[in-house]
């Protein structure tokens, strides 16, 4: 992890931040990805609110870092919009002007995002001068939800609202179709029903406790936030980690890539009620969660990041660890026999939920969705973290972008995934003498801030924290998850497909509902 | 005495929905629940309060009991262990594919009435699926009847030991494809989905609680056991009572050995392949129809 490579750059006026913004995108995202924007209420420290932009690509190891101040008018803080030139930015900017009120001027939607009607007008629960307790005082409950959802008029054009409450147990979001006969015309989905207030909490309750915080944002990829969120704190504090704790958190992220990716393989069987594939799926997946509660004490990989280090040898017993992983591979293989044989599930795959690549470029899609679609992006090595430029190992990208794509894009990344464990695993003899954790250091600088990233299962994890004035608690947590990037490209993949179609090409996403909800 | 053998179709046809869902465990690597679960879901679904919709109109009350009356009516008319003594002397098979469609009829209105999306999907393509299948299953059963030389089940029954000729054969593999599409299983619907967006028969139900789901459920158990018992007396009706082979007192025993075939060639089949896409369940259910067309072809060519 290259510790100088976020280059910071204050942009005065608001058509320069376009400017720089465009020539950083490229057209239609053809340079470098918008890797997350947000706001922070820095007030406090004399800097009024700011707008910030990160943009990175696959060529050099560098985040470019825009800082635009917030001028105030008349009305309230607001800027120009940036949705126009880099579409990308649409959601961010709706978020933005959601939790502290200010207003992308030219956004092409201006609907709220985040909040739902229970927040009356004027409440905007990420500034720092609102508490929990304002926020709580004004929700009324009983307020009407006018979510102007958008509407597709003409001659045998059917409406079809399906959730928030579904029938199986999955979390909560309303997809409002808008079909003819069984196809799908388009698809409003609104989600943002489990806004919970994380990044507030963040905020209140100092960098060692974010940790546990982190790894509850989204139960599957626990480890790649957790991860993300101490590679932030740590780059404040100057850190090196030892290699033996590198290796580990590696070795325990490309662990929650395999047992995520065979669940994902498996579910999309749910989807075509392929029954026997799902519950080999289910199965593979449960003894790779076995394993992560052998070695971490945890299914879902928790308590095993600490700001430093990690708590647990999660490498010892490696020959024990080695047998395992290779009767996993064996299964795995014929599990994806039994797949690729199924020529009635694989039939059903093929041409499903087409996502052209550019719509996934200007729209910002981010791990197995992008990398399916012709977008050559991976964290692993645009920005080598951890362990990772220490290995060799292959990154994979098809273009296609239908549902089958998006099975086999995971169906590869496995193999390389296993790859991974094995290699760290015969090294695991040369770390084992070293320390787990890096020793005392200094705590974080006031008023510092840095970027923490990781790529997990569902595509980029990116964690900016930012210290307050006092160095014990954050001014602003930002928390940016793949789901973020990955749901605004859902209606453009339904579209024209026929409405059973959709479980099917939701499975294929995997995207979280509270994980991108903060 | 044996007019009253519809009972057996009323009282163990959700021990044979049981059974079916036991061996698709099992061929998934499941335990399952047990065979008697559908007879404890229904005793549940019975004690429990109804939640019923302010839009629904006199068509959502009507149709559980239409629908169950109505397959209860087709059970009589089925030999089930003895070709002696179908109520009323009936038996007919048209007869008895109507007397079906009616209450498949008042379920798709009831799809329909409560207002909600789901229903309203639910019963467009039972709808689509009903025209596909209806023509094809009569063909198939137009050719045992023309072979039978009568559309009388017991006559029916009689006239055929087990399935020898080629038009039974591709009669018997037409009527099985129908038999997959009538019961609502894969690949033409999924009877285990929780995706409203994909269910057909699951659908039309959904608004449905209570009692009257319990009707309603109970009426579908009843009519895979019949539609069973009718590709049972057409194809392979040796032992039935009253036919000409063997003793009347094994007739049961016969009959439970040849349902439980069913039921494993049905859940097996079920388990192993994908649902199909919407769409493409007229190439299936069209090749099926070529199949019974081709039965009919058969039987008056080859006499």
């Amino acid at each position: 992890m290259n510790p100088g490579n976020e280059l910071y750059m204050t942009v005065e006026s608001e058509d320069e931040f376009i400017r720089r913004s465009v020539e950083l995108f490229g057209r239609n995202g053809g340079r470098k990805a918008l890797r997350l924007m947000f706001a922070a209420d820095e007030r406090e420290t004399g800097a009024g609110f700011n707008v910030y932009a990160v943009f990175s690509g696959m060529g050099e190891d560098v985040f470019d870092i825009l800082r635009l101040p917030i001028r105030e008018n008349g009305r309230g803080p607001g800027y120009k919009s940036l949705t126009p030139h880099v579409p990308a930015a649409h959601w961010y900017e709706r978020e933005i002007a959601d939790m502290f009120g200010i207003i992308p001027e030219g956004h092409p939607d201006s609907r709220r995002l985040v909040l739902h009607g229970m927040y009356p007008e004027g409440i905007y629960p990420l500034r720092r001068d609102v508490s929990v307790q304002d926020i709580r005082k004004k929700i009324d409950l009983e307020r009407p939800d006018t979510y102007p959802y958008m509407k597709v008029k003409g001659e045998g054009i059917c409406e079809i609202p399906v959730g928030p409450v579904h029938a199986g147990i999955i979390e909560p979001g309303h997809f409002r179709f808008s079909a003819v006969g069984e196809t799908v015309y388009y698809l409003d989905p609104r989600l943002f029903y489990t806004h919970k207030g994380v990044e507030k909490h963040f905020e209140q309750i100092g960098f060692e406790n974010g940790v546990a915080l982190a790894e509850r944002i989204s139960g599957v990829s626990a480890f790649a936030h957790s991860t993300a969120y101490c590679s932030a704190v740590e780059r404040m504090r100057g850190i090196t980690l030892p290699v033996r704790a590198r290796a580990a958190r590696t070795f325990l992220l490309e662990l929650e890539r395999l047992y995520n990716h065979v669940g994902d393989i498996g579910n999309m069987c749910a989807g075509t009620g392929f029954a026997i594939g799902y519950a080999r799926g289910a199965s593979l997946k449960e003894r790779i969660m076995r394993l992560n509660e052998r070695l971490t004490g945890s299914r879902y990989l928790r308590g095993v990041n600490h700001i430093g280090g990690v708590s647990r040898d999660v490498l010892e017993n490696a020959e024990e660890t080695l047998a395992e992983a290779g009767k996993i591979k064996e299964e795995y293989k014929s599990f994806m026999g039994l797949i690729a044989g199924a020529i009635s599930h694989i039939e059903r795959l093929e041409n499903a939920g087409l996502l052209p690549g550019k719509i996934a470029r200007n729209l910002g899609a981010t791990g197995v969705a992008a990398r399916a679609s012709g977008i050559n992006d991976d964290l692993r090595t645009a920005h080598p973290y951890m362990y990772y430029d220490e290995l060799v190992f292959e990154t994979y990208m098809r273009t296609k972008g239908d549902v089958y794509t998006r099975m086999m894009i995971r169906a590869d990344e496995v193999g390389c995934t296993l790859a991974i464990m094995t290699t760290i695993l015969k090294r695991a003899r040369g770390f084992s003498t070293g320390p787990l954790h890096a020793g005392p250091s200094a705590g974080v600088p006031p008023l510092s801030s840095a970027l923490g990233w990781a790529e997990g299962p569902r595509g980029s994890v990116f964690y900016f924290v930012k210290s307050g004035k006092d160095g014990l608690s954050p001014l602003r947590v930002k928390v940016r998850a793949a789901s973020f990037c990955n749901w605004p490209l859902m209606p453009f993949a339904v579209q024209g497909n026929i409405i059973p179609d959709f479980p099917l090409i939701n499975k294929s996403f995997n995207l979280s509902y509270s994980g991108c909800d903060m | 005495m044996l007019d009253l053998q519809f009972l057996i179709i009323l009282l163990f046809s959700p021990l044979l929905q049981g059974i079916i869902k036991k061996i698709k465990a099992w061929s998934q690597g499941r335990v399952g629940a047990g065979v008697l679960q559908p007879y404890w879901d229904l005793v549940r679904l019975f004690r429990k309060d109804m939640v019923i919709s302010k839009t629904a109109s006199w068509v959502f009350h009507a149709a559980p009991f239409i629908t169950f009356l109505s397959v209860l009516a087709a059970s009589m008319m089925v030999p089930v262990i003895s070709v002696k003594g179908t109520i009323f002397g009936m038996g007919d098979i048209i007869a008895l594919l109507y007397t079906l469609a009616l209450g498949r009829f008042f379920m798709v209105l009831a799809g329909l009435d409560a207002g909600t999306a789901f229903g309203g999907e639910g019963s467009s393509r039972e709808a689509t699926v009903a025209i596909l299948v209806e023509p094809m299953m009569m063909l198939a059963i137009f050719s045992t009847a023309i072979a039978g030389g009568s559309t009388s089940l017991s006559k029916l029954a009689l006239s055929v030991d087990i399935f020898h000729s080629p038009a039974h054969v591709l009669a018997l593999a037409a009527f099985f494809v129908a038999l997959i599409a009538e019961t609502g299983r894969i690949p033409v619907d999924n009877p285990d989905t929780h995706l409203e967006l994909t269910m057909i028969h699951e659908g039309m139900l959904l608004e449905y609680s209570g009692r009257y789901l319990a009707l309603m459920e109970w009426a579908h158990y009843m009519k895979q056991m019949l539609l069973f018992t009718v590709a049972i007396d057409l194809f392979f009706s040796y032992g039935i009572a009253g036919g000409g082979h063997g003793f009347a007192a094994l007739s049961p025993l016969y009959y439970a050995l040849k349902l439980l075939f069913l039921a494993a060639a049905m859940a097996v089949a079920e388990s192993s392949r994908a649902k199909l896409r919407f769409f493409q369940l007229p190439s299936l259910l069209g090749g099926a129809f070529v199949l019974s067309l081709l039965s009919i072809i058969t039987v008056i060519m080859l006499g």
